[in-house]
């Protein structure tokens, strides 16, 4: 713990609502989807900060079963576009 | 002196992230702003992990931080195609330089 | 067989001892969890089909890893010039990895490579967005495949 950890947690936690509210105004569906993005990779940097800044190093758990159920999604949605893309692309 | 590289390296990450969050704003389309999003805040993801795992008191907490990463990675490269392909079949075009 | 048994399970018991953060007591649970992994991992993915490269697959996650950093910082540094540094284009390139896991880890993977974004896949057409087309990405995607072909052991 070096004292900057609550801080840097705080500053992500601004970028996060910051990307959050820029990325569900649109302007396209597609756009909206990368709120997907962003618990993945914000979501968990805010949850290990926080575990150092004194909340408790059962947050790391939780950031890694974030990370984990992202990281599962993500080759769900390789997965599905391996079965559906080379047949019909347009799904 | 680990101290110091902990908290150089928690500053960088925090720069990154920042500067994903500023692509996203800036940048002008769903494609670029996926590029911006997807690489730097994982860049970010791995400073931070990286600055903690040297404060760690055991090589298994650090290592416990650092497996982090790597799902994280995986986690942005299969989203990322999955959004892209999506706005590809949606028919949206991407931004060129000559459209503005 | 036993051979890729007894190194799926250190590889689990390692993976318990980082979960568990190197705690003593917790190896009775330690135990059940690793059997349990070692026998879904049998049931979902026999061994010794010899198909990957293990060392292909290490360097592969090296170089994944540090090109990944390299197009965080470059994205960073684009982000925060602005939108006239950007010269995004749509690029269509011939892949020529034959079996599908390769093409769909190769898609997946060009979005944290620098400067690619993989957008669709048909049969052997890849279809990518490149954040600034004066970048040398095809020399980069070119790249990229070879690597993935040493894992599936797909060499030319």
């Amino acid at each position: 713990m070096t004292g900057i950890e609550f801080p840097l947690a705080l500053f992500l936690l601004v970028n996060l609502i910051v990307a959050l509210l820029a990325a569900a105004r649109g302007p396209t569906a597609a756009d909206r989807m990368l709120v997907a993005l962003l618990f993945g990779s914000t979501g968990v940097g805010i949850l290990v900060l926080l575990a150092h800044a004194g909340a408790g190093h059962e947050l790391v758990d939780v950031a890694l079963v974030l990370a984990l159920l992202a990281a599962i999604t993500g080759v769900a949605f390789a997965g599905r576009a391996w079965h559906a893309g080379e047949k019909k692309p347009h799904d | 002196m680990i101290e110091i590289a902990s908290i150089v390296l928690l500053c960088m990450g925090a720069f990154f992230y920042f500067s994903g969050t500023v692509g996203l704003l800036r940048f002008p389309d769903v494609y670029s702003r996926l590029h911006a999003l997807a690489k730097a805040d994982n860049l970010g993801l791995g400073c931070i992990v990286l600055g903690l795992a040297l404060q760690a008191e055991s090589l298994a907490v650090a290592l416990k931080l650092l497996l982090i990463w790597p799902l994280a990675l995986a986690a942005s490269a299969g989203i990322s195609y999955a959004i892209a392909r999506r706005a590809d079949a949606l028919g949206i075009r991407p931004w060129r330089r000559e459209d503005t | 067989m036993t051979a890729a048994l007894l190194r799926r399970g250190i590889l689990f018991a390692l993976l318990w001892w980082i979960l568990s953060e190197g705690r003593a007591g917790s190896w009775g649970l330690g135990a059940i969890a690793v059997a349990v992994a070692l026998w879904a991992s049998v049931r979902l993915l026999l061994p010794a089909s010899g198909r990957i490269s293990v060392a292909g697959l290490f360097a592969f996650m090296g170089y994944f890893i540090w090109n990944s950093v390299r197009g965080g910082a470059q994205v960073a540094l684009i982000a925060l010039r602005g939108r006239q540094a950007l010269q995004p284009d749509m690029l269509e390139m011939q892949l020529s990895l034959r079996s599908g896991a390769a093409r769909i880890l190769m898609v997946n993977a060009l979005g944290l490579m620098p400067g690619s974004l993989g957008v669709r896949l048909e049969g052997d057409r890849l279809r990518l967005h490149v954040l600034d087309a004066r970048m040398p990405i095809a020399v980069a995607v070119r790249a990229l495949e070879a690597r993935i072909e040493v894992i599936f052991r797909e060499q030319p």
